[in-house]
Formats: structure tokens, C-alpha cells, sequence
């Protein structure tokens, strides 16, 4: 009988080996390895919190299950009662400061962290901020630079300079997350949002869409590409002209079309006239479905973009996929 | 009515047939037991849904169900579960219960409540004839978001079947929160005071008041999205001059004290099962009572802990996160009385204690990792991933579901006269209990390697692929443990075991008279003189003997 505690010690105590073993290896027991301050900040708060609970879970688990062995029937008859307690009031008041009390710490050390995830840091030797406007579409991300560069899906930017984030969107909402540079902000339409990342470390980030947009909110995927000064000031001088249209193709198009136009989702286009019209070419693009003559569901893509960004995606489907001679 | 039937031998009027008698019940039990049946069916239809879509993600790139079949897979099991399952199945247990633990006769206004029986029913013909409807069901999600579910992206009438279903639902709901409120105001016992009220009544009454305040809120809110879709209106639509948030406002305003109109009763069942398994009083009747007050109160404070993400004001991030900590306060209380209530108690460990301490123990997982998502900063890396898919399910499905269970397996007999099998309850039970962590738990790690909500397939292997493939064993488990209850109550159908009036040695008034009860409950009521009125006719009876 007096062994019992102890068994139970045990169990919680390689419980919680595991749990800190788990938490070690990162299997999906904390955020990601952050690669940014803001969303290393919120792994902080993160681990703070999840100190405290796990120590209510294991107290209030833990009482359960012993009361659940001590205090079983263990033949004793049906109308056998307990002790008719029926209350206590110091307890109850017990019980109700101290998770003040936790939550009241917690609240505290969040605020304290609050201002280093939320304010974008100030400029400082390291460089100027790079401010970047990133627009949420059905279905892909669209990256404006400060000298006018456009790219998709697929974000630039040079390792220790603090970059900043406009989210926009044109159509429905959307969530801006690569989890190991930060939280999610949602990209709704009317409304502008901030965030910021600065990372020391070169190298490509995934993120995701985390807002359910529509029937290809799973395809809504973004990297984030950081590099070395050099690499990024050469990559961005050049305007990414080369690679603009094609990856407007795979993108923006070739989600629903698939990569050759085949068709996939939407309908296999290879043949259609529109993609040797310019001008009926930018009218569906530029307005969807959205006209009588046009069934089907097809979004306006390529609603707020330049006259460059269409020319070289007209560039691009005139030569690559017109006739089905092959995309990518 | 008895002088005609002795009168006509043979010859009953139509409406007491087998069938029609059911049909034109305004009999509160009969109208609890409708609604208790057929939530049950759409809760099978729901978790149809949910295997469709663990299948669907069980391995990387999968081809299962196609996206829009999954978009809208998603949306019916939300909406099915939430308003066809879980909210029906409480108004089911509260209208059996109310009256019988009050000593009433019925509910005040009983032609009401088989009105919002049948407009139930029907909401969920509707939202099933979705299904059908052109273009496909509703897919934009069980909360419909603007400006995704405004016609321009969600062209077809599935969108406005679901609305529809919701308003005939919401219409249901409020006319049986009013039913509720009146009947437990005014038609008590006599000497049942406020502090002598059932715990179960108790979270009844906070129910109620919760639906009037939430419900209707969400019908003017939904209505503005129909009037958009169908007669031009731009309320949510941003370039036109409306506002897409101000629809997040709307709907979340109703979504929050949801969930604690799907919890609180929960809370109430469990209130319930454990004093009486535990053979001792409920520790802390005063205390319980007053956090249920205090979460319906707070619950209508916390709304735009789901929109931390939508950049709101620092300040009022700030305000939500503190008021959403504030509710784990009252929670807290209420998990340390129940295993208070156990302490030096005799457990009897029959199904519906099973079910009642899986409630607490799984509960307080899904109420502490709330406090993770009550934290903004934290919010913003775990919103909209499985995290929050994991949360919600240890509170609606550890919860919830758990303590809908004990309710089943305690009032069973009460309702049918005949106690449900204790060696299948307790598989059941079992099954559940593992099939439960094994699919929700992973979710919480799959969370936060950065599985998003609503992705209908994903290309990560590794872990990703571990974790989904566990959720989906689980499931199938899960599954399995439903099947097992569904044989329980075909078999309790046919031999199940009769019993008499109280077989648990109960507290409470609705086991003073028959199981089943008369349609008029109680030949008479005792005089209440605590709050476990059952346990003092006990005494009294073994005094006089």
C-alpha cells in the first residue's frame, strides 16, 4: 500500500523525461527552431507556458488517477457513502487565487516579450529596413521590392537586414506564416498588415497560407529565400526578368492548369486562342470569370498587376506552352 | 381522454398510433428522446465526414476525395456537429431532464417545444439538402468567412442552404432556450430554492441565456451575408465600400459563447454523474454554480481571441487575452471540485463515471492548451493549424462528447426502463478513451511543426506523415468504439436488463418516479428540503423502517 506514491513518482517522472527528451528533438513539442527575434521571442513565451501547465496537467492528472486507485470500490457495497463533505472554503478560495496568480505571471512575461515580437526593430549599422509589399492571391503570393522587382511565391531577401512586410490582398483572405521567421498575419482585403523578419542564418524558409482561401489553399505555399548581400543585390538588379514570367506560369497558372497547360483543375488551355491574344489574354486574367461570356470559376488572377508582369507571362506562354510544347 | 378510450376499446384516435403518436407528441420526454435520436444520427453522418477526411490525409499527396469534395467535407462536419449534433443533443438531454429534476410536469410551453423540435429537423434536411444543391454543398467553411462566401467566390446555393439551415436552426434553438428559461423561473418544486437546483438545471439556465444573446446575434449576421449574396447588398464586401472584418466581429461575437453552450451543459452532466458514482455530496455546490454563471458571463468577453491574427489594436489584443485568461479561472474551479467530489468517495466505476473522469481528465488538456492560444504572440504561430484543430476537439470531443456519453449511459434507463450493457460500455468507453488521443493528440505536434487547418493534402514526409497517419488510426478507432455503443443499444433494445426506478442511488428528483416516467412524471413531488431531495426520501424511508 505505501508503494503506491512511489510508482506513481516514477511514472510521472519518466513522463516528464519524455516530454523534455521530446522537447529537445523538437518532434512537434515546441514552435519550430526560430530563425528570426520576433518568433524566437514567442518560443520563449512559449516554453514559459508550457512549464506552468505541464506542471498543473501532471498535479491534476496525477490527482485523479491516485483518487481513481485509492479511493475504487473495491467491493464495498453500492449505498456504501463517502464522507459527506460538502465543501471548503478555504480551498476553494486556494484554488482560485494561485491560477490567478500563474495567469498573472504568464500575462506579465508575454507583455514583457510583447514589444521585441511585435515592433519592427529601428535602423541601425546593420543597415536599412527592406520594406517589401507581399499581395495574397487566389492562389499565390506576389513579392513587390523597393525598386519595383516582382516575384512569386518565392521571397528575397539578404541575411542580418531587418525586412519589413506589407500584406495585402485583392480577393478573399489569406494568412502570411513561414513559422520559423514569425507568427501569421492575415492578408484581408481593405486592410494593410505589418510584419518583420531579420535572419542570420542564409538559407530557404517554407511557409504556408494559413487562412482557408478556396480550392487551392493547400498549393498556396512561399519561400523564403535568404541570401548573402551580394547574391540578393544581384538577384534583384536583374529584376528577376528572366525567371518572371515563368514563374508567373507555374505560379499563378499552372496550379490550376497544370505545368503544361493540360489541364488539371481547371481546363487544358494549350489550345485556346486567348494565350496568342493579348488583349483577350489580359481581359481574363485581369477579370476572372467575372464577364458573360466566360463560364466556370477561374479567379481574376492577375488583377492590380503591371503591364511588364503581363507582357513577360505573354512572353513566357507564347514560347513555352502554346500548341503544348512543353512547360517548366 | 381515459372515458373515450374505455369507451372505444380497440379503436385508439390516429394520433396515438406507434408512428403518429411520435409525430404530434407535445410530451417534453418523447420531444427530448426525438431530439436525443436524431442528433445521434447526425452525429454518424458527421463523423462519416470526419473519416472521409482522416482517409483523405492519412498519407502525403493522396487522391482520396477530390479538393472541392474535401472543402466541403470540412464545412458539413463543423456544421453538422455544432449545430445538428451537439447543441440538439443538449437541448435533448435538457428538455427530458428539466422538468423531471424541477418536478414539473413539463416545460412551460409545451406546443413550443415540438416547434422547435421539428423546425431542428428540419434545419437539418436543409443544410443536408445542401449536398445537392448546384455547383455542391457549402465549402467555405463551418465559420464562412467573407468575402469567400460572399457569390463571387462561392457562386451555387449551397452557401445560402446553409445559411438558411442555420437560421431554421438558430429559430429552433431560441425558441427552446425561452422554454427553458420560463420553465425553471417559475414551475420548481416546492422548496426547490436557486441553491438547491441541480447543477445540470443550473447550466440549463446559462445555456439558455447564452443561445438568446449568441443565436440571434448570428441570424442578424447571417442575414446581412444573404441579403449580400442574393439581393446586392455590400455589407462584407471590402471594395465596395463594406468591411471584412466587421463579419469576423459578427460571427465570433456568436462563436464564443458557443462554445460554452456546447460545454456548459456538458459540465452540468458531469456535475451530475460524479457525486452520485462517488457516493458523497458535490464538493463546492456553491462554487460550481456561480463559475457556470461566471463563464457564461466572461465567454461574451473573449470573442476576438480568434481574430489575433487579423491585426486588431495592441490594446484590444490585449483585452481579449487577458479576459481569455480569466475564464480559465472559474474553469479551474470547476475541474478541482469534481476530483475533490472523488476524494475518500466510493467509486463506482460503472460506464457513466468512466465516461464523466475521461471528461475532466481530457477537458483540462484542451482548457491548458487554451492558454497557449489565449496568448496573442503564441496565437499568432499556432492559429489555424492542427494545434488548434487538437484543442478544440480535447474540449468538443473530450469534453463534450465524453460527457454526452455518461448522460446516455446514466439516464438510459430512466428513459427506456432498461440500463445499457456494462461490459459494451465499457469497450465503448475504451475505444473511445484510446481511439480519442491516439487521433487528437499527434494533431497538437502537427500544429506545431506547421500543419495549417483546411489543407486537403501536403507533401511533407517525416514526421508529418507519422503524426497523420497515427490521427487516422485513431479515428478508425474512434469509429469503432461508436459501432460498439450502436450494438450496446440494439441489444439493450432487446434484452437489455429492466430496472426500477433509481437504479444508481441517485440524488436527484427525476428518479423519484418511474422508468419510464407517466406522461404526466409524477403522481406526487416531495417537499425539497436540499439539493439531493432523492437521497433525503432515501433516508427518511430507512428512519420510518
Amino acid at each position: 500500500m505505501r508503494r503506491r506514491p512511489f510508482v506513481l513518482c516514477l511514472v510521472v517522472g519518466a513522463a516528464l523525461l519524455l516530454a523534455g527528451a521530446a522537447a529537445a528533438g523538437n518532434g512537434g513539442f515546441a514552435p519550430q527552431t526560430p530563425e528570426s527575434p520576433n518568433a524566437g521571442r514567442i518560443n520563449d513565451s512559449y516554453k514559459l507556458i508550457a512549464l506552468f501547465t505541464g506542471l498543473i496537467l501532471i498535479l491534476v492528472e496525477a490527482a485523479l488517477i491516485a483518487f481513481v486507485i485509492r479511493y475504487r470500490r473495491r467491493g464495498r457495497p453500492r449505498d456504501a457513502e463517502g464522507p459527506q463533505v460538502r465543501g471548503h472554503t478555504r480551498l476553494e478560495l486556494i484554488w482560485t487565487a494561485l491560477p490567478v496568480l500563474i495567469l498573472a505571471g504568464i500575462g506579465s512575461y508575454v507583455f514583457y516579450k510583447l514589444p521585441g515580437i511585435k515592433d519592427v526593430p529601428k535602423a541601425r549599422a546593420s543597415g536599412e529596413r527592406i520594406a517589401i509589399r507581399v499581395d495574397a492571391h487566389q492562389f499565390y503570393w506576389q513579392f513587390t521590392y523597393p525598386n519595383g522587382a516582382v516575384s512569386i511565391d518565392e521571397l528575397h531577401a539578404p541575411v542580418n537586414r531587418v525586412v519589413t512586410l506589407d500584406i495585402h490582398s485583392g480577393d478573399v483572405d489569406h494568412s502570411w506564416w513561414v513559422p520559423e521567421l514569425g507568427g501569421k498575419f492575415d492578408a484581408i482585403p481593405g486592410k494593410t498588415n505589418r510584419t518583420w523578419f531579420q535572419t542570420h542564418r542564409a538559407g530557404t524558409y517554407r511557409g504556408q497560407c494559413g487562412e482557408f482561401c478556396g480550392i487551392f489553399h493547400a498549393a498556396m505555399r512561399a519561400r523564403v529565400v535568404v541570401e548573402p548581400r551580394g547574391a540578393y543585390e544581384r538577384w534583384l538588379s536583374s529584376k528577376a526578368k528572366p525567371q518572371l514570367g515563368r514563374s508567373e506560369w507555374t505560379g499563378v497558372c499552372a496550379k490550376c492548369h497544370g505545368l503544361k497547360g493540360q489541364g488539371d483543375y481547371g481546363p487544358n488551355i494549350t489550345g485556346s486562342p486567348l494565350l496568342t491574344d493579348r488583349q483577350g489574354f489580359e481581359t481574363i486574367l485581369r477579370n476572372g470569370r467575372d464577364q458573360p461570356n466566360i463560364p466556370g470559376v477561374m479567379p481574376p488572377v492577375a488583377d492590380g498587376w503591371s503591364k511588364q508582369q503581363l507582357d513577360a507571362l505573354f512572353a513566357y506562354v507564347e514560347s513555352k506552352i502554346v500548341g503544348g510544347g512543353g512547360g517548366g | 381522454m381515459a372515458a373515450r378510450d374505455t369507451a372505444l376499446p380497440g379503436r385508439l384516435p390516429w394520433t396515438q398510433g406507434r408512428v403518429a403518436s411520435w409525430v404530434t407528441t407535445v410530451d417534453h420526454k418523447r420531444i427530448g428522446i426525438l431530439y436525443i435520436g436524431t442528433s445521434l444520427v447526425f452525429f454518424l453522418v458527421g463523423g462519416v465526414f470526419a473519416l472521409l477526411m482522416r482517409a483523405q490525409l492519412a498519407t502525403p499527396n493522396e487522391h482520396f476525395v477530390t479538393r472541392d469534395s474535401y472543402n466541403e467535407l470540412f464545412t458539413m462536419h463543423g456544421t453538422t456537429m455544432i449545430f445538428l449534433f451537439v447543441v440538439p443533443i443538449l437541448a435533448g438531454f435538457a428538455n427530458f431532464l428539466v422538468p423531471l429534476m424541477i418536478g414539473a410536469r413539463d416545460v412551460a410551453f409545451p406546443r413550443l417545444n415540438a416547434l422547435s423540435y421539428w423546425l431542428y429537423l428540419l434545419g437539418g434536411l436543409v443544410l443536408m439538402s445542401s449536398w445537392f444543391a448546384s455547383q455542391g454543398a457549402a465549402r467555405a467553411g463551418w465559420y464562412s468567412y467573407v468575402p469567400l462566401s460572399e457569390k463571387f467566390f462561392s457562386p451555387g446555393h449551397g452557401q445560402d442552404l446553409w445559411i438558411l439551415s442555420i437560421h431554421l436552426t438558430s429559430i429552433s434553438s431560441v425558441i427552446g432556450a425561452i422554454n427553458f428559461i420560463v420553465t425553471i423561473h417559475n414551475m420548481r418544486a416546492r422548496g426547490m430554492s436557486w441553491m438547491r437546483l441541480p447543477l445540470f438545471v443550473w447550466s440549463v439556465e446559462i445555456f439558455a441565456i447564452l443561445i438568446l444573446i449568441a443565436l440571434t446575434e448570428l441570424s442578424a449576421g447571417l442575414t446581412l451575408l444573404l441579403l449580400d449574396r442574393q439581393v446586392g447588398t455590400h455589407f462584407f464586401i471590402p471594395d465596395k465600400g463594406g468591411n471584412a472584418v466587421l463579419y469576423q466581429h459578427l460571427f465570433w461575437f456568436f462563436g464564443h459563447p458557443e462554445v460554452y453552450i456546447m460545454v456548459l451543459p456538458a459540465m452540468g452532466i458531469v456535475s451530475e454523474v460524479i457525486p452520485v458514482f462517488s457516493r458523497k455530496p458535490i464538493f463546492g455546490y456553491k462554487a460550481i454554480a456561480f463559475s457556470t454563471v461566471a463563464i457564461g458571463f466572461y465567454s461574451m468577453l473573449v470573442w476576438a481571441h480568434h481574430m489575433f491574427s487579423v491585426g486588431l489594436p495592441t490594446y484590444l489584443n490585449v483585452f481579449f487575452m487577458l479576459s481569455s485568461m480569466t475564464i480559465a479561472v472559474p474553469t479551474g474551479i470547476k475541474i478541482f471540485n469534481w476530483i475533490a467530489t472523488t476524494w475518500r468517495g466510493n467509486l463506482i466505476f460503472d460506464t457513466p463515471l468512466l465516461f464523466a473522469l475521461g471528461f475532466v481528465g481530457l477537458f483540462t488538456i484542451g482548457g491548458l492548451s487554451g492558454i497557449f492560444l489565449a496568448s496573442f504572440p503564441i496565437d499568432w504561430q499556432v492559429t489555424d493549424t492542427y494545434y488548434v484543430v487538437a484543442h478544440m476537439h480535447y474540449v468538443l470531443f473530450g469534453g463534450t462528447a465524453f460527457a454526452l456519453f455518461a448522460g446516455l449511459y446514466y439516464w438510459w434507463p430512466k428513459m427506456f426502463g432498461r440500463v445499457l450493457d456494462e461490459r459494451l460500455g465499457k469497450t465503448h468507453f475504451w475505444l473511445t478513451f484510446i481511439g480519442f488521443n491516439l487521433t487528437f493528440f499527434p494533431q497538437h505536434m502537427l500544429g506545431l511543426l506547421g500543419m495549417p487547418r483546411r489543407i486537403y493534402t501536403y507533401d511533407h514526409h517525416g514526421l508529418w506523415e507519422a503524426y497523420n497517419l497515427m490521427s487516422s488510426i485513431g479515428s478508425g478507432i474512434l469509429a469503432l468504439g461508436v459501432l460498439v455503443f450502436l450494438a450496446n443499444v440494439v441489444k439493450t433494445a432487446r434484452i437489455g436488463r429492466r430496472v426500477g426506478n433509481d437504479p444508481w442511488l441517485a440524488d436527484t428528483l427525476e428518479w423519484y418516479t418511474t422508468s419510464p416516467p407517466p406522461a404526466w412524471n409524477f403522481d406526487r413531488v416531495p417537499f425539497v428540503t436540499s439539493a439531493r431531495p432523492l437521497r433525503d426520501v432515501r433516508k427518511r424511508l430507512a428512519e420510518v423502517r
